[in-house]
């Protein structure tokens, strides 16, 4: 298959590199920006490990193809927290001990951190519906829950 | 847990986090090699069949793919594996690191593409041409035992691959005397471990040194490379095992699976770096599965329900290859399934088949069945004698007065709690309460049901246990503290981290032992050239013999840098002194104060001015030291379960579950937590939903996560946890390990619940999963009787076949 030119515009840069048609999102941030912190657990678009924010929407980076995000802006976990200075979604996960091994952890911030801007105050009902999309292992999930509650409460305090 | 400790027991959170939250942490796919090329393997798309031909020519002509090798290739450059411990009643068996001759289960592997690019690689995979003669496959126990069904290794008379059997005391004699014999039966389906990052590896053959590196996710890395070193024929020295952040273990990354070993083949075969990384596909096809397995117990009781004596029989279907010794999990079974009864007669057979299915290994609680089956059994006794459940656990429980307890194996327990657990749990829960409701609710047509599981965990495997349980290996562990020449610590053990939280729960062992602050203690695992040869992570290994032996390691530096402090101090001894976070403190009128000396001081005394210090003393701050835990170290727990069961739909709603445990001392509160919860999330989803099924045909239907179910968010109840910690006396600091407890309590639990609830209809569930379908068919023309109580009358019998 024939490569193609492909610009993405990722966390507010833009990123061209060749490649096929055929090349998964997932794998085009991966391989062609660099950009690592977006996992792929399962490639069916089940696990949620590879959530990144289209134009602010959660999406499976698995299940698109890179070309077709041309054009739209991309929010991957590297454009979240970092340098010191955590969101408060994952400030809230580190104290309650919301991730283990931290394979599905970007995947569930960058559903939340969507999730939160749309529902401020859920109820732990609307987070465990949400939270379905994003397969955890290790946790149990519970900790989780009680990280977005205690991140949601924070950033109504803040606002 | 005793005052007497500063950090053992800190709540502060974890050190892995800030990387891991940031999308820093770095997986194998995160580690970039510069020209690597990309495998993927051609699978087989039958359960059994001899492999007639294999042409790779139309493969070839893909442009970017460089080769495709098969069975031959890798038989000339990498050894078989032998499977042959010297164990009674265990088959020796070897294996092909690519299958030359014959397939044994969908998935199994038959050649390997190597290719630029992994959707090339994936590309001309599908342009091998394989010619098969299907042969019928064996896809059940039942088949397998069969003397006339199909061989699965054609090196062996049958399909047995290991029978053991063993009885203590005289259990025909009280199999006559007894009041009742209770028979119950327990099937566990087959699961997977599902962890959510793939396998995968590197292999990166440097040939001017002679010498492969090769990065892979592993809970054993020096172990990983032994095997990987004599596989390939190379010496240990010429083999480095790098294991980075792995997206989770669960048991599945324990061995060298043969892809791995065929990736490390040929990059040396090429001289150039390959990288593989398994899909979820291959994964659910071909990565290790776990359990499967039919339990009947025979109860002999008196009419209190005390049993007087007990027969297990265990029927395990082991899949078609033997990357363990086939008796390693069931027998742990046999041996420990009394757990916290009084139970002197007592005897098993354990019988383990091969079957054309993904071969089976550990799974987060190998012996997961065993509280279920035990507890199950006591409640089937309830329920035969019309007593309440909860009195025959206390008639037969031991008690503190008879500890330490010989179990009828020889096992012997000490320093365990399961009084103490049970009676927590059930005034937590409200035990008569619930019973008044669970009456009213009957009476209104809403059935719930209470189920009780006590957990007796065997959860550190000294090298005496795995001797007298017939498994090779050792128990031992390994561990090394450098204090550096600026007084920062390095600190290193064997164990292999898949998500645990080691960082931090091991930077509490040592600075505990050594007497600094956890955040100026960096602990480097997972390199085989770095961290010392230890037996890696298993069971629930990891607190005893990682944290215990740092922990010893840590006194025996923090005794040398007393003494050279002393030394510096113009004192004779160092009796009078202690550090505290790095600062040595002396006692002066019994008070302490502060010795105006710090770690530092003494650090660059021990490296850069040895003049300076006792006569006699070497030079630096390095500990090395090597710690054998005892043969078992157990932690034990209550767990219990509220269900609400809808007789018309089979929908299951677990109403409450609480967990009572008592893992003795604990490293990191906040880490044991997280592996309470994640155990029990393990065991619920395992009782209820995931399940690896194989038609008759032995073609996998769960190849999807639509179609291998796991519990979501929506499905997990809130875990409530009363946290208990009686000390073990015979491991440093008193720690007992935990992290599997939970899949056997929760596995107990629920099954127990949902029987609970099913009494009013005379039927009992005896099969994982409890899906909706298999309770609505246990149900089907079944009406509530009238029986209130939590003991059925005896007409309602358990049906022991569904």
């Amino acid at each position: 298959m024939d490569r193609q030119s492909i610009t993405l515009t990722v966390n507010g840069r833009n990123f061209e590199f060749a490649a096929e048609p055929r090349k998964l999102l997932s794998d085009a941030l991966r391989e062609d920006c660099g950009l690592t912190g977006t996992h792929v657990g399962c490639e069916h678009g089940v696990c949620g490990a590879c959530t990144v924010l289209v134009d602010g929407q959660p999406v499976r980076a698995c299940l698109t193809f890179a070309i077709q995000m041309e054009g739209h802006e991309i929010s991957t976990i590297e454009s979240v927290g970092g340098h010191g200075a955590l969101s408060p979604l994952q400030q809230a996960l580190h104290e309650t001990h919301g991730l283990q091994c931290g394979f599905c952890t970007p995947g569930i911030v960058m559903t939340f951190e969507a999730f939160l801007r749309a529902n401020p105050d859920p109820s732990e009902e609307e987070i465990r519906e949400a939270l379905s999309g994003n397969l955890c292992r290790c946790t149990g999930y519970q900790n989780i829950v009680a990280a977005i509650r205690l991140a949601a409460a924070r950033i109504r305090e803040s606002a | 847990m005793s005052e007497a400790f500063r950090h053992i027991g800190s709540h502060a959170p974890r050190k892995e986090d800030e990387r891991l939250l940031t999308g820093r942490g770095c997986y194998i796919d995160d580690i970039a090699v510069p020209g690597v090329l990309h495998a993927t393997f051609v699978r087989s798309p039958h359960a059994h069949a001899r492999i007639r031909s294999i042409d790779t020519g139309p493969a070839l002509e893909v442009p970017g793919v460089v080769a495709v090798f098969t069975g031959p290739d890798l038989a000339a450059w990498t050894t078989r594996h032998r499977m042959a411990p010297p164990i009674d009643g265990l088959q020796p068996v070897e294996m092909d690191t690519i299958p030359v001759a014959k397939v044994r289960f969908q998935g199994d592997p038959v050649a390997c593409v190597v290719a630029t690019d992994r959707y090339v690689a994936e590309d001309a995979a599908e342009l091998v041409q394989v010619e098969y003669e299907v042969l019928p496959a064996v896809t059940s126990m039942w088949q397998a035992l069969d003397p006339a069904s199909p061989l699965v290794d054609e090196t062996l008379p049958a399909n047995l691959l290991s029978h053991q059997h063993a009885a203590h005391g005289d259990v025909a004699a009280q199999m006559r005397q007894a009041h009742r014999v209770v028979e119950s039966e327990f099937s566990q389906q087959r699961q997977t471990h599902l962890p959510i990052e793939t396998r995968g590896c590197i292999g990166v053959w440097d040939e001017g040194r002679q010498h492969l590196t090769f990065h892979v996710g592993t809970q054993v890395p020096h172990p990983y490379r032994t095997a990987l070193a004599a596989r390939l024929r190379l010496a240990e020295s010429q083999v480095t095992v790098i294991s980075p952040d792995v997206g989770g273990g669960f048991g599945q990354k324990i061995a060298l699976y043969r892809e791995e070993l065929a990736v490390a083949a040929i990059a040396r075969h090429l001289k150039r770096p390959v990288r593989w990384r398994e899909d979820r596909l291959e994964n659910l096809l071909a990565s290790s599965q776990a359990r499967e397995d039919f339990v009947r117990t025979r109860a002999a009781v008196d009419a209190q329900g005390r049993v007087l004596a007990l027969e297990l029989e265990i029927v395990e279907d082991f899949g078609a290859y033997s990357f363990y010794p086939g008796n390693y999990l069931a027998r742990v079974v046999a041996m420990i399934l009394t757990g916290p009864y009084r139970i002197r007669h007592y005897r098993y057979d354990v019988k383990v088949l091969l079957s054309n299915k993904v071969g089976n290994g550990p799974m987060r609680a190998p012996m997961s069945i065993t509280s279920w089956v035990m507890e199950g059994t006591l409640d089937a006794i309830a329920r035969e004698l019309a007593l309440d459940p909860v009195a025959v656990r206390r008639i037969n429980m031991v008690g503190a007065a008879d500890l330490p307890y010989t179990m009828a194996t020889g096992e012997v327990l000490a320093d365990i709690t399961p009084r103490e657990t049970l009676e927590a749990a059930l005034a937590a829960v409200g035990y008569e309460a619930f019973r008044a409701r669970q009456r009213a609710a009957r009476e209104q047509g809403v059935y719930l049901g209470l189920g009780v599981c006590t957990v007796v965990e065997s959860t550190t495997y000294g090298s005496k246990f795995y001797k007298s349980a017939g498994i090779p290996g050792s128990g031992h562990e390994a561990a090394w503290v450098r204090i550096e020449p600026s007084g920062v610590v390095n600190a290193s053990c064997g164990l292999g981290a898949t998500g645990q939280g080691y960082e931090t729960a091991l930077s509490n062992a040592v600075a505990e032992g050594l007497g600094v602050a956890p955040d100026g203690v960096r602990i480097q695992l997972g390199h085989t050239d770095v961290a010392p040869y230890g037996m890696g992570s298993r069971g629930a290994r990891g607190g005893t013999a990682g944290g215990g032996t740092l922990y010893l390691c840590a006194q025996e530096a923090r005794a040398k840098v007393l003494a050279i402090a002393a030394a510096r101090l113009g004192l004779a001894d160092p009796g009078e002194l202690r550090m505290i976070d790095g600062r040595i403190e002396r006692r002066a009128g019994g008070q302490w104060q502060d010795g105006g000396l710090t770690l530092a001081d003494v650090a660059r005394t021990a490296y850069l001015d040895p003049l300076a210090l006792p006569p006699g003393m070497a030079p630096g701050l390095e500990f090395h030291l090597t710690y054998e835990p005892p043969p078992m170290t157990y932690s034990n727990s209550t767990h219990a379960c509220e269900v609400r069961l809808d007789p018309a739909t089979g929908a299951l709603r677990i109403e409450r579950y609480l967990v009572a445990e008592d893992c003795g001392t604990v490293l990191s509160p906040v880490v044991v937590e997280g592996q309470q919860h994640g155990a029990i999330a393990m065991g619920l989803s395992g009782a209820l939903f995931e399940h690896v099924e194989y038609d008759q045909q032995g073609q996998n239907l769960s190849g999807t996560l639509a179609d291998y179910l796991v519990a979501t968010a929506c499905e997990l109840p809130r875990i409530e946890v009363i946290s208990m910690h009686t000390p073990n006396r015979a491991t440093p600091a008193g720690v007992k390990g935990m992290a599997e407890g939970g899949v056997m309590g929760a596995l107990g639990a629920v099954a127990n619940a949902v029987n609970d609830a099913l009494a009013p209809f005379g039927v009992a569930a005896t099969r994982h999963p409890l899906t909706p379908m298999s309770l609505r068919e246990l149900l089907r023309g079944r009406r509530p009787g009238v029986a209130p109580g939590p003991a059925a009358a005896e007409a309602s019998r358990p049906a022991t076949i569904e």
